[in-house]
């Protein structure tokens, strides 16, 4: 079971969502607390996107609970407490006119007023999230033209810039080679372990961040938790709601 | 050269002029990264309606322009969001109806003159001191907007949903900055014209995306265009009698196609 530190970040009860007459999530409850790095699993289709964007307040839930730090989730104001990094985060029209410091710079504009501009703090901030994602070189580099791994870093930059107590990534590898998704994966765990930032993580390799990883929501329509991390990879829920034997998660883990 | 300043009909040209350019080229910004160039001709189309109503009816044709425009967008918005037709469907047949329309009422009215003509493409000899006072009127209105709230747009632009994600009040910013537009297009066509303003909007931003720069210096390169093809193109107008919005264009498209050239990789 995963240690309590306090009140949960998200305390989810009984959610379910559905599109017409398709169940595409179905009484899923879980909390998830804070300094927790939970990564989540599923086949294609099975609703973790969903799940995800239901937590972001993206889509609206047809029936069931979200209370976020305590709070319901409609009456929730501090957003900026909650990094999110989607899919296509990597994704960046080479033309846009953004250096890394002005993407990163946006981490800090809900946090900043109308009439403010950029405090002392808000530059420490970014300063200190392009350093902790090591991409202060490329500051004046424009963002379309970085490495699918620089740009990587660039969008976790911009989320850490908002001091967030949680990251939520969903998956965010698109044109990211195997010696920058290490990288990526270690600074996850580093973020987690020295910054005591909770995350929520969708990835379908799980095999290589298993030993980061304290908790295993499988989702399938249904959501399966995985409490044990020492058990994480033979967690039989795991092997039947993902559609593969456990053992093969394990040896995905060797492979890299 | 300078002479040509020393007329007030020619000093109302330029001071609408340049506060036009500078509006044009600022949400122009937005208007290009979030897509939206077509709306910014359809909306020029709509705001023909008010003329249209506006001089057949004999209220100031400006003013009815900027509300009919505003009009418009939100209902472009509505149909946008709320029925399953294609953007670019709904803003085509915005476009043609509009126009439609405001043919329609100035044919029923016999409005059908020089004065329609200048509303179309521009008219440096047509801005009277009742329009400077609407475009620095509604055009500070327009230009506060834009710099209060340019970090939240340029992030909306960016990504909606992340900007969304953080707290950031999209839908309420996204109603806010069409409304701002169509304002900006309304004013904009007593010296451009409403079949040339889309232009002015659009042409200096994507010139400035050529040089490959951050956001602010994207915006001051866009501003720079628009504020040197309208002092160009207005004075062009004044020596050679062309419709100041068609020689406007004229510049901006110059620059636009030196850009291309200059950054060519």
């Amino acid at each position: 079971m995963p240690v309590k530190f306090k009140a949960p970040i998200f305390d989810v009860k009984n959610l379910s969502f559905h599109v017409r007459d398709q169940v595409i999530l179905e009484n899923i409850s879980f909390e998830i607390f804070e300094g927790e790095y939970i990564a989540i699993i599923g086949p294609n289709g099975g609703g973790k996107t969903t799940l995800i964007r239901l937590l972001l307040n993206l889509e609206k839930a047809s029936f069931g609970e979200i209370r976020i730090f305590g709070k319901k989730l409609q009456d929730f104001k501090e957003w900026y407490k909650i990094g999110y990094v989607p899919q296509r985060a990597t994704l960046v029209d080479e033309t846009f006119p953004g250096t890394v410091e002005d993407i990163v710079n946006m981490g800090r504009v809900a946090r900043r007023g109308i009439f403010a501009g950029m405090s002392t703090q808000d530059r420490e901030k970014v300063r200190d999230a392009m350093i902790k994602m090591d991409i202060f070189d490329l500051k004046d580099k424009m963002v379309g033209t970085l490495s699918g791994g620089q740009r990587q870093r660039v969008m976790i930059a911009r989320a850490l810039a908002s001091s967030p107590k949680i990251l939520i990534l969903d998956e965010p590898n698109t044109g990211v080679d195997v010696v920058s998704q290490q990288r990526f994966y270690g600074l996850l765990a580093q973020l987690n372990k020295e910054e005591n930032i909770t995350i929520l993580f969708i990835t379908h390799d799980i095999g290589v961040i298993a030993d980061d990883i304290g908790r295993l929501f499988t989702i399938n329509r249904k959501a399966t938790i995985c409490n044990d991390p020492k058990k994480l990879l033979s967690c039989d829920e795991v092997s039947d709601l993902y559609g593969i034997a456990a053992h093969s998660l394990a040896n995905h883990k060797h492979e890299h | 050269m300078l002479e040509m300043l020393s007329y007030d009909f020619m000093q109302r040209a330029f001071i609408a002029g340049l506060f036009i350019a500078t509006l044009a080229s600022l949400s122009g910004t937005f208007v290009v990264l979030k897509r939206y160039s077509l709306m910014s001709e359809t909306l020029a189309h709509s705001a023909l309606v008010g003329v249209a109503v506006g001089l057949v009816a004999g209220y100031n044709p400006l003013w009815i322009a900027v509300i009919v425009s505003i009009l418009a967008a939100w209902l472009i918005e509505y149909l946008r969001s709320s029925f399953s037709i294609y953007s670019d469907a709904v803003l085509s047949i915005m476009l043609s109806g509009s126009l439609a329309l405001a043919v329609t009422i100035v044919s029923l009215g016999g409005a059908f003159n020089n004065s329609l003509f200048s509303y179309l493409f521009g008219s440096i000899l047509a801005v009277s001191d009742t329009d400077v006072y609407t475009i620095v009127g509604f055009g500070s209105f327009s230009l506060l907007f834009l710099l209060l709230f340019s970090k939240e747009l340029y992030f909306i632009a960016y990504d909606e949903e992340v900007a969304q994600t953080s707290g950031i009040k999209v839908k309420f910013l996204n109603f806010l900055l069409v409304s701002v537009v169509a304002i900006i297009i309304a004013l904009s066509i007593r010296v451009v014209g409403s079949l040339l303003i889309g232009a002015l909007m659009v042409i200096p931003t994507v010139a400035a995306l050529q040089y490959r720069v951050g956001f602010r210096r994207t915006m001051l390169i866009a501003l720079f265009f628009a504020l040197f093809s309208v002092i160009l193109g207005m004075s062009l107008s004044y020596f050679f009698s062309l419709p100041s919005g068609a020689t406007i264009v004229l510049c901006v498209i110059i620059i636009f196609v030196l850009s291309l050239v200059i950054n060519r990789r």
